[in-house]
This record gives structure tokens, sequence and C-alpha cells, in this order.
């Protein structure tokens, strides 16, 4: 086995075919990208070279850099929630549970198997204002907080929380699956350890419990974050990208202008930007994995 | 040394042989055309015959007044409506009845979803592989098919046949002035007005006893609704065409029918006082609290629930809204409890009360590469024979002359009939001038305009932007 991995040419037939595979699915359609990014309007229709041009149009505007905002921030407060009160959650079913486990984690797990557009019925239904209060606002009327009442997909500034919120519902259970099964392969031992020197509560996940989850973390924010970037399906079916333009996306916007305003090569240009913006995620996600290690 | 002349022969054989692979269509077709040379130079002029016959019958065909000559066609249509809904029934109907006339006609009718029509067709424009028929919008989209020589001049078509009368006056011109050509290039599937729908027991209810012919009459019910604690108007802002169209509605009755061609051609801006008037009224509507709560919210389905449960007085839409209107679950009004008004007049002199916001719906298109006699001959028959089908199937005007009997038709269908007999002229949506860009943007922020997070000058000043920076 040795002598094998010893000879670069058996290495390297191990990894050609693999590497042709993922050039021709992976690098072949970002090469092409790259290639339409030169193009403005659609390949049939006012195809014409443009040099960069796309790539300057991608700095004057507006509408990109909101949406840009619009995934940072969604990115920033859909990850910490997923991640956080799945790991929360997890931890709860270790140590408070006592009665009933097997139903509720059924039930925090449901909603990762509901379709996307299902959930966008359901949460629109909750958020309802016309003709009939959804139950967001009926429990706010009957609580007395009339105040509080209010269109909340319908406007700008509560928008984008609301689709957070129910971002976060559906995954939640996905992430406390992960963690309880990382906190099940902690040994009971060890945790027993910490009690009889005095560390609970706060103490016991911070020296304990999070350096020996560290690992399971980073991977669960990689998921979290790859699912969040590319934010698309559950913004259509809430909001579809309103009201205005406050709830929609990067790869929204870039569906938006290849296929409705038929620029594929500003598309691609803007493909090409996800792209990067993922490479850029992870390598931060990387360095915190490195930080840690260092301990 | 020996070992490494084998490997090298091994490797010429095999790279010999893959070439020789790599070429085997050239060569066995060139031995087998050297050997069956004879057999196949005579197969070749047969075919060479056949096509130049089917050339010359296609080339004899120029008179189309006679009989059908049952020429040969496999049909591909690309549609919206499904087989057994609304226009997929008429364009079913209309192949299966030439099937009887032209027994070698058949046909493909394939469905997409209307969201994922413009998509579609734009991949099968760039791979130049558009289906014969095919459903597309009227407006601004038809025009890059047009200046790309996609679509075929069904008005020329039409002339040479002889049957432009059967597609009326006012769908031609209509299809004409949304295309800015001087043919057209579309069929119409569709002849509607758009206005204003309103519950009769609510007018009454708030001391209204006739329909409001003037804006300032139609402002001052608007405010007697609100005041006897009815909600006055109904929108479908969720839909954000809902509200666009309120917008047009003042528009056009305060700056005329051209107001929106002449911002599209840059002849006015749209951020001119007129326009920015238009947008300020519809947000003063929401502020005086005329649609209720979170608008933005509502689709135009909920948004005519709403008046036919008697929610709300009034609610935009278009004639197709009577499909919701003849269903007796739906409509709580009961089958006269709606009426319509058009939308009310500024300035009889800017835009006449006769004059009505009209569509054609979406349209069908024929690709150009795949136009031959055959599709002329079924072409003929199509525009010959919707009228009639529309009118004793459905009970609808879809652009066509007809001759069938009214007389049997709902109330509501009557209603929306006597309404396009009213009309004199027409003028088109907000966005009908208006292409994708600019029109996403405009449909994207009336919801913040409404909601008053922008206001009517910046809203304006967006479309401005995206109409700028789409010319480049």
């Amino acid at each position: 086995m040795k002598n094998v991995l010893g000879n670069k040419k058996a290495i390297a037939l191990f990894v050609i075919p693999g590497l042709v595979v993922y050039s021709c699915i992976v690098m072949l359609p970002v090469i092409w990208s790259f290639y339409y990014s030169f193009f403005s309007g659609s390949p049939g229709l006012k195809w014409e070279f443009c040099g960069l041009d796309n790539f300057k149009r991608l700095f004057t505007d507006n509408n990109f850099k909101d949406a840009l905002v619009v995934n940072v921030k969604y990115i920033a407060v859909v990850m910490l929630g997923q991640v956080g009160l799945g790991l929360a959650m997890a931890l709860m079913f270790k140590f408070w549970l006592k009665k009933g486990k097997n139903i509720i984690r059924t039930l925090v797990f449901f909603p990762v198997v509901l379709p996307t557009v299902a959930v966008g019925q359901l949460f629109s239904k909750i958020y309802e204002i016309q003709p009939n209060y959804g139950l967001l606002n009926s429990l706010l009327s009957a609580l007395g907080l009339t105040n509080l009442v209010q269109p909340w997909i319908g406007q700008s500034k509560t928008a984008l929380w609301c689709l957070c919120a129910m971002d976060i519902w559906t995954a939640i259970g996905f992430y406390a699956v992960i963690f309880y099964g990382a906190i099940l392969d902690i040994p009971d031992d060890v945790i027993e350890a910490a009690r009889i020197d005095g560390c609970g509560g706060f103490k016991l996940f911070r020296y304990i419990m999070a350096p020996l989850l560290h690992s399971i973390t980073i991977v669960c924010l990689v998921f979290s974050f790859s699912g969040t970037v590319k934010m698309f399906e559950s913004s259509m079916a809430l909001t579809n990208g309103g009201p205005g333009n406050a709830t929609r996306s990067l790869s929204m916007y870039m569906y938006l202008t290849s296929f409705s305003y038929n620029k594929v090569g500003y598309g691609s240009v803007i493909a090409l930007f996800i792209f990067f913006l993922c490479i850029i995620g992870s390598s931060i996600i990387k360095i915190f994995d490195r930080t840690e290690s260092y301990y | 040394m020996k070992k490494k002349m084998v490997s090298f022969v091994l490797s010429v054989a095999m790279v010999s042989a893959m070439l020789a692979g790599c070429g085997s269509t050239t060569s066995s077709g060139s031995a087998a055309s050297d050997t069956t040379a004879a057999s196949g130079s005579a197969a070749a002029s047969t075919a060479a015959a056949d096509a130049s016959a089917a050339t010359s019958t296609a080339a004899s065909t120029t008179d189309f007044t006679g009989e059908d000559p049952q020429l040969s066609k496999d049909l591909k249509i690309l549609s919206i409506w499904a087989e057994d809904n609304d226009n997929g029934v008429l364009i079913n109907d209309i192949c299966k009845a030439y099937q009887e006339v032209n027994p070698n006609f058949t046909y493909e009718y394939e469905v997409v979803s209307a969201d994922d029509l413009k998509q579609k067709i734009a991949t099968l424009v760039a791979s130049d592989d558009l289906p014969d028929m095919f459903a597309y919008e009227s407006g601004a989209p038809i025009v890059d098919l047009i200046e790309a020589d996609k679509i075929v001049d069904i008005g020329a078509e039409l002339d040479k046949i002889g049957d432009s009368a059967y597609v009326t006056d006012s769908a031609t011109s209509l299809l004409q002035t949304l295309s800015g050509t001087d043919s057209i290039y579309d069929l119409p599937l569709g002849m509607n007005v758009e206005g204003f729908w309103y519950n009769k027991a609510l007018f009454e209810q708030a001391g209204i006893t006739e329909t409001p012919a003037t804006w300032d009459d139609f402002e001052a019910d608007l405010k007697k609704l609100s005041d006897a604690g009815i909600q006055p108007l109904a929108c479908g802002a969720g839909d954000k065409w809902g509200a666009t169209r309120l917008i047009n509605a003042y528009t056009v009755r305060t700056l005329g029918p051209d107001a929106m061609s002449n911002a599209a051609d840059g002849t006015t801006k749209y951020t001119d006082e007129g326009y920015v008037a238009a947008a300020q009224k519809i947000q003063d509507w929401n502020n005086e609290g005329y649609f209720g709560q979170g608008v933005t919210t509502v689709d135009m389905n909920t948004a005519g629930s709403m008046l036919m449960s008697g929610k709300a007085a009034i609610f935009y839409n278009g004639s197709w809204f009577t499909s919701n209107l003849n269903d007796t679950t739906a409509n709580l009004a009961g089958e006269d409890g709606i009426g319509f008004f058009n939308i009310p007049v500024a300035d009889e002199s800017i835009s006449a009360a006769d004059s009505y916001s009209m569509n054609c719906g979406n349209i069908l298109c024929l690709s150009k590469s795949k136009y031959d006699d055959a599709t002329t001959w079924f072409l003929k028959y199509f525009v010959e024979h919707m009228g009639d089908e529309a009118m004793s199937k459905q009970g609808s005007i879809k652009g066509y002359t007809y001759t069938a009997d009214t007389s049997s038709v709902s109330g509501y269908t009557k209603l929306v009939l006597d309404e396009i007999d009213k009309a004199k002229s027409a003028f088109t949506w907000y966005e009908a001038t208006m292409n994708s860009e600019v029109s996403t943007v405009t449909q994207d922020n009336v919801q913040t305009l409404i909601n008053g997070d922008m206001t009517a000058e910046e809203y304006m000043q967006s479309i401005q932007d995206a109409s700028d920076n789409s010319a480049q």
C-alpha cells in the first residue's frame, strides 16, 4: 500500500477521474459563467461582446448593493439562529427533558421535512392581517397589544426578520439532531468529573461541552452558511422578495437579471460574486477552526 | 528496452484505433456510398425529388382562398393553459376541429407555468428551437422577438390569405400599439376591459345612488364609504400589478392615453409632476386607510373575495374577473350584487369617458423558422373559427369577429360585453411600454410606495433610473 501511494503516477490514476468529473460539473460552469460575463443581452437575443461593462456596473448598481446587504443580514441572523438555537435545543434534550424525549425530538425535527412552499404558506397565514388576523396578530390582539398588530411581511422594517424567523424555525430541528448526536458521544464520566470539580450550568458548557463540540459546531456553521448564502426559495414562497426589495437576495437578483431582464452576462457576474462570497465565507469559518485548534 | 518498444507500439495502436473509432461514421459512410453508389444516388435523387415536390407544393399554394390542400404538419404548441382550462380548451378544440378538415395535421401541446414562460422562451430562442406556436406576453417583451426576427408578421400573413377582417379592429389596434409596429406579430387571446367593480349593497349602505362619472365624484364616494365604516377599496398590492393599475388609472385620466408611452420613449420623464401626482394619490389613499391594513400582503384573489363577501366596496380588475363572479359559491353578493364602472374621468378633453383600459391578455406567436404553408392553412382556420368557438363555449371575446348568439350568456358576462361595446378607444396598462427591468422595479417599489417607505418622488425616480440603466 505504501508503495502504491508513494508512486505519483498511481496517485494521479486515483485522482484524475474524480478531478475530471469535478472539473466538468463545477469548474466548467464557473469558467463558462466567466466567459458569459463579457457579453450583454441573452444568447440569441442581442448577444454582444461588451468587455468589462458588466463588472463596472456591479459597483454602481444599487439593486445589487441592496441585495447584498439583505443577504449578509440574513446569513448572520439565520446562521446564528439555526446553529445557536439548535445547540440550545440539543442541550435541552440532554439535560432538561425527562419525559417525552422522542415525541419532542420528532416534533422539533418535523419542519425540516416540510416543503418550503408549504412552510411559506403556513407562515404567510401566521403573519396575515387582511382579510382576517393571522395567528400572530390574533394573539397580540387578544393580549391587548393592539398597537403591535401590523402587516408583518408587508412592510420593509419587519419582513426580513419574519423571513429569518421562519427559516430558523424550519432548520432548528436539523441542527438539534446533529448536536444531540455529538453530545451523546461525550462520555458521561467526563461530565460527572466536571460536576464533582464544581462545574455547573454555564461553566460546564463553556469549559467542557463547548470544546468537545467544537468540530461539530464548525461543520454545522458550514452547513448553515452554505444553506443561507443561496437564500432563494423561502423568500420566494413567503414574500416574493418584497415588499419592494426588502427580502430580495443575491440569488434572486441574479435570477431576475438573467431570466427576466434577459441580461445573462450581468447575471453571470452576480453569480461569480456569489461564488466568491461562498469561498470567502467558508474561509472565515475555517479561520475559527484553526484558531480554536491552537488550544 | 523491449518493454518500452512493446508499450510504444501498443500506445500507437490504441491511439490509431481511437482515431479510427472517432472517424468511423465518416469513413463507413463514404465506404457505403462507394459500394452502394448507384442505389445511394437513386435514393438521393428520390429524396431530392420529394423535397422539390414538397417545395413546389409549397410554392404553388400561394392562393389560400380555396379548399384546404391537407398538407402534412406536426404543429408544436407551447402554452401556459392546461388542456382543460381557459384558453387551453379553445386551442385544443380548434386543433381537433382542424384535424377533421386536414387529417394530415397533428399537434403536440406542451404546458409550462406562466411564471416560467419568459425564461423558457429565452432558452428556446438561444438554442434556435422555438416551437411553431407559443404563448407569450404582449407589450415590450414581444418587441425583442420582433427585433431579432424570430416571429412571423401575422398581420402580413393575414393580408396574404385575406383574413385580416377576422381579427377585430380594436384588437389589431391594441396589439399594434403594444408592439409599436404597423403590423401585428401576435394573435390575441382575450379582449378585456378593466375598471372598477363595486359592491352594490355597500354603495347603498353608504348612501351612494349612482356610480361616479368624474374623478372628484369618485374620491367623494371613497370618503363617504370610509365615513360609513366601510373599507372603500380592496387592492391586490401583494401581486403588485393590482396597485400599479390604480396609478395608471389616474395617470391616464390626468395626462392622456399616451402618457406612459411618452415616458418610455423619453418624450417626457417619469419624474414629471403629473406622474408623481398619480403615485402620490395611491399613497394618500393608503394613508387615509382606504385600503385597510397591510394592503401589500393582500393578493388579487383575496381582494376579489373581499369585494364579493362585502368586506370592501370597490375593486379594480379586468373583465376576466367575471369567472369569479359567475362562481356562485365564491360570489356571496349574488347574481346582481356586483356592478362595474369605467375609470372616472378627470378632464374629458384629456381622456374621454368612452376610453377604456383594455388588454389582450397573453398572446400567441408563430415561430418564423418553423413557419410554412401548412401553418398558414392552420392559421387561416384558427382566426376564422376562434371568435365563434370562444363565444359559444365560454361566452368570452377573444379579439376575433364572431357570429355566435350572445343572448344566453350570464348576467356578468353580458355586462362585460356591453362595456366592450361602449368602448370607442383604448389605453394600455402601466407597464405595457416598459421592458422587464423597468417593469420589475415599478412593481416591486409600488409596495414600498404604498407603505410610505418611499415618497412618490423617490418612486418615480427609481422608475426613471431603471429606464436609464436598462437603456445602457
